[in-house]
């Protein structure tokens, strides 16, 4: 029985501690990906719930498993909303939540570089936040977008490129 | 943009941390996990930590013996003259056999599910069944009947639908 309860409180702590270093990664990506802020955060929950659930040993699941799981969620998600009409999500979209964290000495160049980041296509934008914040390697990458690694990596440099030439000099 | 530029520009965006979900999110996530760990725990018969160890890491080895035990059993048969039931060897020393009840059937033993892990992490499920093949052949003239049967394991990889 103790050994029991031992597991099991291991087995929360690990969530905990794991959902501590990645949750705000995922979230960033989910919020790249989902038309409201609402979603962003229910695309986060479902994706992490279903990863780890199809974790056969309870441990927990490879993160390049997780950004796939909420970008395809969130493709379903778009492909059924697009079947209604779209209105309050457009409105929703005018009022993006925060991408990065708000401390007072980097809000200035956050608020930069979160602009310069939504003003890239979508593609560019996804390889540098599974690089740069979700720490995937290229081969996770791929795997995740469904592309040759080799791709990942080219447009990844070409994502940096241009992300640079939309950021002030100061920064970039 | 050469390699020193990017590797400067890339801890530059390093420099900034995504922003934390509200607590709420975090208090949602929490709540919810580890998803189905503590069911599975109470429906599983407690077991020792080594055999628990067992299980999950060599748990693949089981359908993989299955399938070598089957195979041995079917090369026996097939190989060893020896063993041949006494219906068959009657059978193969009477003149010409007049089958006139041959039924063919098959029977469930049993079934399992194993599951394996892929070097890349990913969970990878097989479906196990154990049949009894099953062959009668009958001469209702001269009251002969030749049974076989034939144990089969079936394993069908189930891949999970990832993407």
């Amino acid at each position: 029985m103790n050994g029991g309860c031992q597991r099991e409180t291991t087995a929360q702590s690990d969530w905990e501690q794991w959902l501590a270093r990645h949750a705000p990664g995922l979230l960033l990506y989910a919020r790249q990906q989902a038309r409201c802020e609402a979603d962003a955060q229910d695309l986060v929950q479902e994706a992490v719930v279903e990863s780890w659930r199809r974790q056969a040993d309870g441990a927990p699941p490879p993160l390049g498993f997780v950004f796939a799981t909420i970008r395809r969620r969130a493709v379903d998600l778009a492909r059924s909303e697009d079947r209604r009409a779209g209105r309050e999500t457009v409105a929703m979209r005018e009022t993006p939540a925060c991408w990065f964290d708000s401390a007072v000495e980097e809000r200035e160049r956050s608020h930069l570089i979160a602009e310069a980041m939504r003003n890239l296509p979508e593609l560019y934008r996804e390889v540098i936040t599974l690089k740069v914040w979700g720490g995937l390697t290229f081969r996770e990458i791929a795997k995740a977008l469904e592309i040759p690694a080799n791709t990942a990596a080219s447009r990844y440099r070409y994502a940096l490129v241009e992300l640079r030439k939309r950021m002030p000099e100061t920064i970039a | 943009m050469n390699e020193n530029e990017q590797e400067l520009f890339e801890a530059e965006l390093r420099r900034i941390s995504p922003a934390r979900p509200p607590a709420d999110l975090m208090a949602r996530l929490m709540a919810a996990g580890p998803p189905d760990m503590m069911r599975h725990e109470a429906e599983r018969p407690v077991v020792p930590g080594l055999r628990a160890w067992w299980l999950v890491r060599l748990g693949w080895l089981v359908p993989a013996a299955a399938v070598v035990i089957a195979a041995l059993g079917v090369w026996r048969v097939r190989l060893s003259p020896a063993r041949v039931s006494w219906q068959t060897r009657a059978a193969a020393v009477a003149p010409a056999l007049k089958a006139d009840d041959v039924r063919i059937g098959r029977e469930l033993i049993s079934e399992f599910d194993a599951v394996a892990r892929l070097p890349s992490g990913e969970p990878f499920r097989f479906r196990c069944c154990q049949w009894m093949d099953e062959v009668i052949v009958g001469d209702k003239a001269r009251g002969i009947v030749i049974e076989q049967r034939t144990p089969r394991v079936e394993v069908v990889p189930v891949r999970f639908e990832t993407y």
